[in-house]
């Protein structure tokens, strides 16, 4: 039987999680073994036009464009995955959404007036599920590389993958690691934010970001409120932290609503 | 009696732990700043014995691994049962909350179908306990009676009573530990009793253990719990750090083989939405204040109903300790206390007493083969089984309205009522829907195609009961599937009950299952089958249209020497249940089968609560009467 055929996108992103998947080292040869990459500009130089078995998309989406693009990917793709932040929620571009500018105003800001082109036409960014349906997500800025392994195993085997959007705390206590918050009085985002990453940055002693977006009916009004009234921060910064990777997402929406 | 006492002078502790080093891996506690763990120390100088308390309770953590291998596959040959030998481990220093906690956590895991990975582990541990003489800041043991000294659960016992501990011998093992120390003199004994006494009488905090069980079940509408909701962040962390909490979740994970794996367990927490997710994503506790609450209930009442009032809270304080929304179990007794709710007679629960010590692994399935397949209706199928070992066929009955837990191995198990008639030998039959990963895998199998089998598991429907007596059967959709081998039993053996009735309801007549039976079943001498469906979606149906409970102005039964059983959705029972109270029916003839996230059938990974119950164990068939009122049962 064929293997099945693969394709990598990216939209609005830095490029960080195509970049990623090379970084599969122990397995890259087996997993190559298994599927076929036909699209991967960023990696290869011969592509091929779909129709493909999986579709990884990397990037916000920002500009009417790239909407049309995503739709045309959705229709080759019979597995369509959000690879990263930026696809799942919006991520870091979708920081602009909140900046309180409309987006003639954003662009004049942003771009001198001399290099401004039509192809800068933006729209607020958000992740590629607002546009079309999406089958699975890899959450992460950038994803776990065992959640990516996985994903391809379930999809090759027709299963849902089921990863479970549970708290960072869960990963983060089953190591024993001192808790950031509690014990160092630093404002982690571990106990709203999903797990699957292994709880990695507080298990480096970086507070969690929340970069895979909310954990399963997490709480982020409560902690917004633990965060200013408790650790003293600034109703900005609290904000700030809601809206860095997943603004675009009602439960984050709430811990900024929180604060505001 | 006097306990065995001996001195041991704090100068001695290095030579002592010394030679402990000797027969084990010692592991104590030792600084991560600003807190502490239980790791595995080199020498006594790496000891923190001033040590108030730990992230994780080192039995919990040494005993029940945060992960742990079940069973290793490669396609359909397993490999399960032993446990990879454990070394001989001491641990050092435990508190008395822990050594509670972990006699708490040995009725899980030595009680009914004894955990082979836990008891291995136990066996091999020897523990060293601390009692507390300086209490530390969140506890509040002296209200549960687990500290701050403890009484039993250790090899030996320490108590610091200034330049030497006293250290008592709880073991013969402890005991050979201690060979070549002083005896205690009596000012020792006496010295650590007074210790102890100012520790206790230094704890500040406390919860009134008064009644607790039946305050609790008193207080389950206190808006207390909806103040809760609003801190709580679901995060889990105070399941985490709990020495009682032992639930877990079992996910196969497999190699890029596809075909070769391991099934392992991780540590999982009520507090997750997903906890109580069976498949089409219905989740069957999603409210978070029902969370906190099954969390607080199980760790102040649910646990002692569970397991012969053994302690489900210890009051080490982890909980509140950890608890980044300060959520802390001594300040909502107190809340609840200040503001009770009504008081009303109230009915702890009691479960069947019962102890299965299988002579193989219970995380072993049985390979078993497909030996027909029936397609049902359009999207449940029946599946006829054999053991491919006949040996274990042989030996292998079950209850009617029991389950299995049907493997594939690399998905995972899934529990499966069986619906074949317990006479027929040879062979089982379960009748499956097509929804969840296991189940669609389970729709692209053929004749002889091989699965794992563990089971059966549970309490059945109540069929010695049902002798004499007129039978009623309320069913709805599905729910037919955990009835039918009852309903064939009764036609079997005809003369030993009385009249039967069935009424059966489903979504549309697509819906139903088993539709090629219905004569069979109408010619079954004094019985009347029933049918409906919510709607007949244009099909051409002969029999009543509306819910279930519309059949029963129509039907014979009569409360006296009738026996109701009745399966189906939960919002389905409810109103059966209740309209059939309303037309003067006992709850002591009316048998309800639930169904839950039954993930272990076993008693041990905890999914299957509701309130104090195990579906998996203690049901899925229960009397009404046995739950009627209790705190989620919903009926």
């Amino acid at each position: 039987m064929a293997n099945p055929k693969v394709a990598f996108f990216k939209f609005s992103s830095c490029a960080g999680c195509l970049l990623n998947v090379l970084n599969i080292e122990p397995v890259l040869l087996t997993v190559l073994s298994v599927i076929d990459i036909e699209y991967f500009v960023m990696a290869k130089r011969d592509n091929h036009h779909g129709p493909y078995t999986i579709g990884f998309v990397e990037g916000a989406v920002t500009t009417p464009k790239e909407v049309l693009e995503l739709k045309k990917i959705r229709e080759e793709c019979a597995i369509l995955v959000a690879m990263g932040a930026c696809a799942c929620t919006g991520g870091v571009p979708s920081i602009k959404n909140f900046s309180g500018m409309n987006q003639d105003q954003l662009t004049k800001t942003v771009y001198a007036e001399n290099i401004y082109d039509p192809f800068l036409a933006s729209i607020p960014a958000k992740g590629i599920d607002f546009y079309v349906k999406v089958d699975a997500y890899l959450r992460g800025c950038s994803y776990d590389l065992g959640e990516f392994v996985e994903l391809i195993k379930r999809a090759l085997k027709g299963e849902d993958p089921l990863f479970r959007p549970h708290s960072v705390c869960n990963e983060c206590k089953l190591k024993e690691n001192v808790c950031l918050l509690v014990s160092k009085g630093q404002p982690c985002m571990g106990s709203v934010s999903a797990a699957g990453c292994g709880a990695l940055c507080p298990s480096l002693n970086r507070q969690c970001e929340g970069c895979r977006g909310p954990a399963n009916d997490c709480n982020a009004a409560s902690l917004a409120k633990t965060f200013m009234e408790d650790l003293g921060l600034s109703k900005d910064d609290v904000v700030r932290k809601f809206r860095k990777y997943a603004g675009n997402t009602p439960e984050f929406s709430k811990g900024a609503e929180a604060a505001l | 009696m006097l306990v065995e006492a001996f001195v041991l002078p704090k100068a001695d502790l290095g030579s002592f732990v010394a030679k402990l080093k000797a027969g084990y891996e010692v592991i104590g506690p030792v600084a991560k700043d600003p807190e502490f763990v239980f790791a595995p120390i080199d020498s006594a100088a790496d000891l923190r014995l001033d040590y108030d308390t730990t992230i994780l309770p080192p039995h919990k953590k040494y005993l029940v691994p945060p992960k742990e291998t079940l069973m290793t596959f490669s396609g359909p040959a397993t490999k399960t049962g032993e446990p990879a030998a454990p070394g001989k481990q001491l641990l050092f220093g435990v508190h008395a909350c822990d050594v509670n906690g972990m006699l708490s956590l040995d009725k899980v895991f030595l009680g009914t179908y004894p955990d082979p990975y836990y008891k291995a582990r136990r066996e091999n541990t020897v523990i060293v306990g601390l009692n507390c003489i300086e209490p530390c800041a969140d506890g509040f043991c002296s209200s549960f009676n687990t500290g701050p000294g403890m009484d039993s659960g250790f090899d030996l016992s320490l108590t610091d009573i200034g330049d030497k501990y006293v250290v008592c011998v709880g073991s013969e093992a402890g005991k050979a530990l201690a060979a070549g120390l002083a005896p205690a003199a009596d000012a020792d004994r006496i010295a650590k009793g007074k210790a102890l006494r100012a520790s206790q009488e230094k704890i500040e905090r406390h919860i009134d253990t008064d009644n607790l069980g039946e305050f609790m079940h008193q207080n389950v509408d206190n808006p207390v719990w909806e103040d809760l909701k609003e801190r709580c962040l679901a995060c889990g962390s105070c399941t985490n750090v709990c020495p009682t909490c032992f639930c877990f979740a079992v996910k196969d994970q497999i190699d890029l083989t596809l075909a070769a794996g391991e099934r392992p367990r991780d540590w999982d927490s009520c507090q997750y939405l997903e906890f109580s997710r069976v498949a089409m994503d219905h989740i069957f506790r999603p409210d978070r204040a029902a969370r906190i609450k099954q969390r607080l209930y199980h760790k102040m009442t649910y646990f002692a109903q569970q397991f012969d009032g053994s302690p489900g809270c210890v009051g080490c304080g982890r909980c509140a300790t950890y608890c980044i929304a300060a959520i802390d179990p001594v300040e909502v007794m107190e809340d609840l206390r200040d503001d009770p709710g009504e008081e009303k007679a109230v009915k702890l629960y009691t479960p069947p007493d019962k102890k299965v010590t299988p002579e193989t692994s219970p995380w072993e399935p049985q390979l078993a083969k497909i030996s027909a397949i029936k397609q049902q209706n359009y999207d449940n199928k029946t599946y006829t089984f054999s053991f491919a070992d006949p040996a274990v066929q042989e030996k292998y009955t079950y209850d009617s309205g029991a389950f299995n837990e049907i493997s594939i191995f690399g998905i995972g198990e899934v529990p499966i009522s069986i619906s074949s008639c317990a006479d027929v030998k040879g062979s089982f039959d379960h009748t499956i829907r097509a929804v969840g990963n296991v189940t669609n895998a389970m729709d692209k199998l053929q004749v002889g195609d091989i699965v794992g089998v563990r089971g059966p598991y549970g309490v059945g429907w109540p069929v010695e009961k049902m002798k004499g007596k007129n039978v009623l059967v309320v069913v709805g959709g599905v729910g037919l599937a955990p009835l039918l081998g009852t309903i064939k039993y009764i036609a079997n053996h005809r003369d030993q009950f009385g009249a039967l009735e069935i009424l059966y309801g489903g979504r549309s007549p697509k819906d139903m299952l088993f539709t090629d039976e219905f004569d069979d079943l109408r010619k079954i001498p004094n019985t009347r089958l029933l049918l409906c469906v919510d709607n007949c979606m244009g099909m051409e149906w002969g029999h009543n249209i509306g819910v279930v409970t519309t059949l029963f102005d129509k039907m014979s039964s009569k409360p006296d020497n009738t026996i109701m059983i009745t399966c189906g959705p939960d919002v389905m029972m409810r109103f059966a249940v209740k309209d059939m109270l309303g037309r003067g029916w006992s709850p002591e003839q009316i048998y309800v089968s639930l169904e839950r996230r039954m993930s272990c059938g076993i008693k041990k990974c905890g999914n299957c609560q509701i309130g104090p119950l195990f579906v998996c164990q203690d049901g899925p068939v229960f009397k009404l009467a046995d739950i009627q009122g209790l705190p989620e049962a919903a009926l």
